[in-house]
């Protein structure tokens, strides 16, 4: 028998839920959700698709989801993430490729951000995203932040359009959004830009 | 060493699949299908249909089983659900509930 070290090994698959008080490795690939007391280690060519909530997280391989670690954050070299990251401690090394909001404050709100949002994609039955609306979406709300407007700068695309129309109309009546968070519900409906809001009562 | 192990205080609720082998010795809830040995320790909670090459039960598993080759029950072992192997072995001391089907 193998060691008492959880690992999850290269040709292995888990989708769905994943809890535990130790120390876990992946080196396959885990879709869902996922909340350990100890370390989650993330190796080279391993693949975590998943809502992460953990002590401390090494990151060497790829993770896509939002990601609470009540210690730590390492993103070594090889590291490929996306999604919004919360931890006191944030480590990124050089050649690390990551996408997303870092919070280094309030740990809480970020959880208890999170954990709504899988309450909500499971009561929808939809799969686990880092932010409910596509590619183009995240990068529309991307440069909001950086012009610092409360509304799009520029006329958004159709496409844009359509997809925060679809978060509005699914994600009302809203959850409650943390302040810490103000800019993710912007794809969420409770947050949605007026044109959006505009654009359902005209339908 | 490609193998899987799911530790002792993970729960997992879901599906897992691999082309390797599974050493469970914490708890799995829904469907388990590998390509080589699945072992359910001592101290493990299954509850899942399990599909594999070889099923090793020493703890407690609840669900239909597929073992190609052989399921081995060993002593102390719970099982309850229906069993499918060509091979399967039932150890003085193991319990166990459900129909068998050697395909004969």
């Amino acid at each position: 028998m193998a060691d008492k070290e959880t690992v999850v090994g290269s040709e292995t698959r888990i989708s769905g839920e994943v809890r535990g008080e130790e120390d876990l490795v992946v080196r396959g690939r885990i879709d869902g959700r996922m909340q350990l007391t100890q370390t989650l280690t993330v190796d080279k060519g391993a693949t975590v698709q998943a809502d992460v909530d953990v002590r401390h997280l090494v990151v060497s391989g790829t993770v896509i989801g939002a990601i609470v670690a009540s210690e730590s954050v390492k993103l070594t070299s090889t590291a490929r993430v996306v999604g919004d990251l919360a931890s006191p401690r944030v480590i990124m090394e050089a050649g690390a490729a990551y996408r997303g909001r870092v919070d280094m404050g309030d740990i809480a709100a970020a959880r208890a951000a999170v954990s709504s949002r899988a309450v909500q994609r499971s009561a929808a039955g939809e799969k686990p995203a880092i932010r409910p609306a596509p590619p183009r979406m995240a990068t529309a709300a991307k440069a909001v932040i950086a012009g610092k407007a409360a509304v799009p700068v520029a006329p958004p695309s159709p496409a844009v359009r359509s997809a925060t129309v679809a978060a509005a109309t699914a994600g009302a009546p809203g959850p409650a959004i943390p302040p810490a968070f103000p800019r993710v519900a912007g794809a969420m409906g409770a947050m949605a830009p007026a044109w959006a809001k505009k654009k359902i009562r005209r339908r | 060493m490609g193998n899987t192990v799911i530790g002792s205080s993970i729960v997992i609720d879901g599906e897992i699949t691999g082309e390797e082998s599974l050493t469970i010795l914490g708890t799995v809830k829904g469907k388990i299908s590998v390509a080589q040995n699945l072992s359910v320790e001592a101290g493990a909670t299954v509850e899942a249909d399990v599909e594999a090459q070889t099923v090793t039960v020493s703890g407690r598993l609840t669900g239909n089983v597929v073992a190609r080759e052989r399921l081995d029950l060993k002593p102390e072992s719970k099982m309850v659900g229906d069993a499918k192997s060509p091979r399967i072995v039932i150890a003085d001391g193991a319990g166990f509930k459900g129909n068998v089907d050697m395909d004969v």
